[in-house]
């Protein structure tokens, strides 16, 4: 797990460059982390300039810096949240001409039964798993998940013991 | 001490735990093993997160773009509400059959061979569709929902079984909404027969007609020849939209055509909308919805794919192609023609013939 900690002596002073620095070392992740939450790809994007651009205005306003990924995955945590409360008011993108791409979904037939026991979890064992793949702390969980840190370890523990009674009835 | 318990396990694993925990696993077998297997379950999950996609080489340039602007760019999401883009804006989908064969052409032998694509477009989406709408092999049980307006109105569940073998052996059957057959179609050229069922007033009558010697055209291909059609105009059509959903049976791609306002045309086939919904590991259409005009008659056809069935070689010992008459149901025997519909028609007025003697 890398955590981003800055002292204030060494603050950089253009907060649009940071983010961008931000960027190349958590986007890749916390898209993923979008991707996996919400299922849609689409939706993941917007996730993540939601994010960023929420990172921007949280350091131009010198807010607390001492752990900037944790603070981006709870941004997208809490953002992917209200999309999923939300998502009957979403409708995908439908401008003509609109050639974009989207991902191949990987194929992996080894995956399948851990990929489709995932997305069949209740959407907070989903977060807890996620946040944790992708090597978040006990409290940075909490703080994305929004639940107390001493809760964490107990969830966590049933959500994976959910998990594998989903893998092990596709493996069957 | 004592075997930790799995939330403590939990806790060793993700380098939580105090020090009391982590010297315990140490010396127990035991709880090592199972710290281990959390931790092989997390590295599971962890390659599902890492192969969830990677992140589109765009997005660095939205957030770029959002940054400078300090506003949202336009991101693949709207809100619902907005009203669709004026009509003079909007594609004219509007394609004569002709139009869309050679499309297909140029598609099919333009468009590579797919190998581990690492992104695809809604057009590769299609055509790897039709793909596998070919591909069949041996025998093959389909059932899906099947709503039609237009030409025919009415909502039907369909049974199909097919034999990629030999297209013209078949077996269709309708099923009313209490699961009993309220009609059915059979022809096998292997035994030179067709068999058609009719309920009426809640008796089948079913005419079998043996010694046939030119089995017609199935009707699962003429069906198949007109989803292929559609799904080529929606390949050649500007706009498509492609999206990846998480669907009961696991990640979809839905490829939708954007509404055009219906157009005077001379084309056989004018498609005013459609959206196919593909399974993402097989590539096989699960939903279709098409609406357009057929003849400048107005239409629409969606189905949902309930069951898929690959029979193989049929080895049970009943003809998955005969339709079985129940005790009450009334055999009529027809005599072979060029047309089913012949052979229905001669039959029962033969029938009514003899009625009328007595």
């Amino acid at each position: 797990m890398k955590v981003v900690t800055m002292a204030a002596a060494s603050m950089p002073t253009d907060p649009s460059g940071e983010t961008l620095d931000l960027f190349h070392q958590h986007g890749a992740a916390l898209y993923r982390f979008c991707r996996v939450t919400l299922g849609r790809a689409d939706e993941a994007d917007d996730v993540v300039q939601e994010a960023f651009l929420k990172l921007l205005q949280h350091l131009e306003k010198h807010g607390d810096r001492s752990n900037l990924r944790a603070w981006l995955f709870t941004v997208a945590a809490n953002a992917c949240r209200d999309r999923l409360r939300w998502r009957v008011r979403w409708l995908p993108w439908r401008v003509e001409l609109d050639t974009r791409v989207v991902d191949a979904v990987d194929d992996r037939p080894d995956l399948r039964p851990a990929r489709a026991a995932l997305r069949a979890l209740a959407p907070r064992d989903r977060l807890l798993l996620t946040l944790r793949a992708q090597g978040l702390s006990y409290r940075e969980i909490a703080s994305a998940a929004g639940i107390r840190e001493a809760s964490v370890g107990r969830l966590l523990a049933r959500a994976l013991e959910r998990w594998k009674r989903g893998v092990e009835s596709r493996k069957r | 001490m004592r075997c930790l318990s799995d939330v403590e396990l939990q806790a060793v694993a993700a380098g939580e735990a105090d020090e009391a925990a982590a010297s315990h696993v140490e010396g127990c077998a035991q709880c090592r093993g199972r710290v281990d297997g959390i931790r092989h379950d997390l590295r599971d999950i962890a390659a599902v997160v890492n192969t969830a996609g990677a992140m589109p080489p765009r997005l660095e340039a939205q957030v770029r773009e959002s940054i400078a602007a300090r506003e949202p760019v336009r991101g693949s999401t709207t809100m619902r509400g907005p009203l669709p883009a004026p009509a003079w804006r909007r594609p004219r989908v509007v394609l004569a059959l002709a139009t869309a064969a050679v499309i297909a052409l140029v598609v099919f032998g333009v468009l590579p061979r797919f190998g581990a694509p690492t992104t695809l477009s809604a057009s590769q989406v299609l055509g790897r569709s039709l793909e596998t709408l070919s591909s069949g092999k041996g025998l093959e049980m389909l059932e899906y929902e099947l709503v039609t307006t237009g030409l025919t109105h009415g909502s039907w569940r369909i049974r199909l079984i097919v034999d990629h073998e030999r297209p013209t052996r078949y077996h269709v059957s309708t099923i009313g909404p209490d699961g009993t057959v309220v009609g059915a179609f059979s022809q096998d050229p292997v035994r030179q027969t067709r068999t058609q069922l009719t309920r009426v007033d809640g008796r089948n009558y079913i005419v079998n007609v043996a010694g046939i010697q030119n089995p017609v055209l199935s009707l699962p291909q003429m069906a198949e020849a007109l989803v292929e059609t559609v799904i080529t105009m929606m390949q050649a059509t500007s706009g498509q939209t492609l999206t990846v959903v998480d669907g009961p049976t696991g990640q979809q791609y839905v490829v939708e055509t954007p509404p055009v306002t219906p157009a005077t045309s001379a084309a056989t086939l004018d498609l005013h909308f459609a959206r196919a919904t593909v399974d993402a590991d097989d590539f096989r259409i699960h939903e279709f919805e098409a609406s357009g005009a057929i003849l400048k008659q107005p239409f629409s056809v969606s189905f949902t794919l309930l069951n898929h069935l690959v029979l193989g070689n049929w080895q049970a010992s009943s003809d998955p192609f005969a339709i079985v008459p129940g005790p009450d149901d009334v055999m009529l025997e027809g005599t072979p023609s060029e047309h089913p519909v012949d052979e229905l028609l001669t039959t029962v007025i033969r029938e009514l013939a003899r009625t009328r003697t007595f």
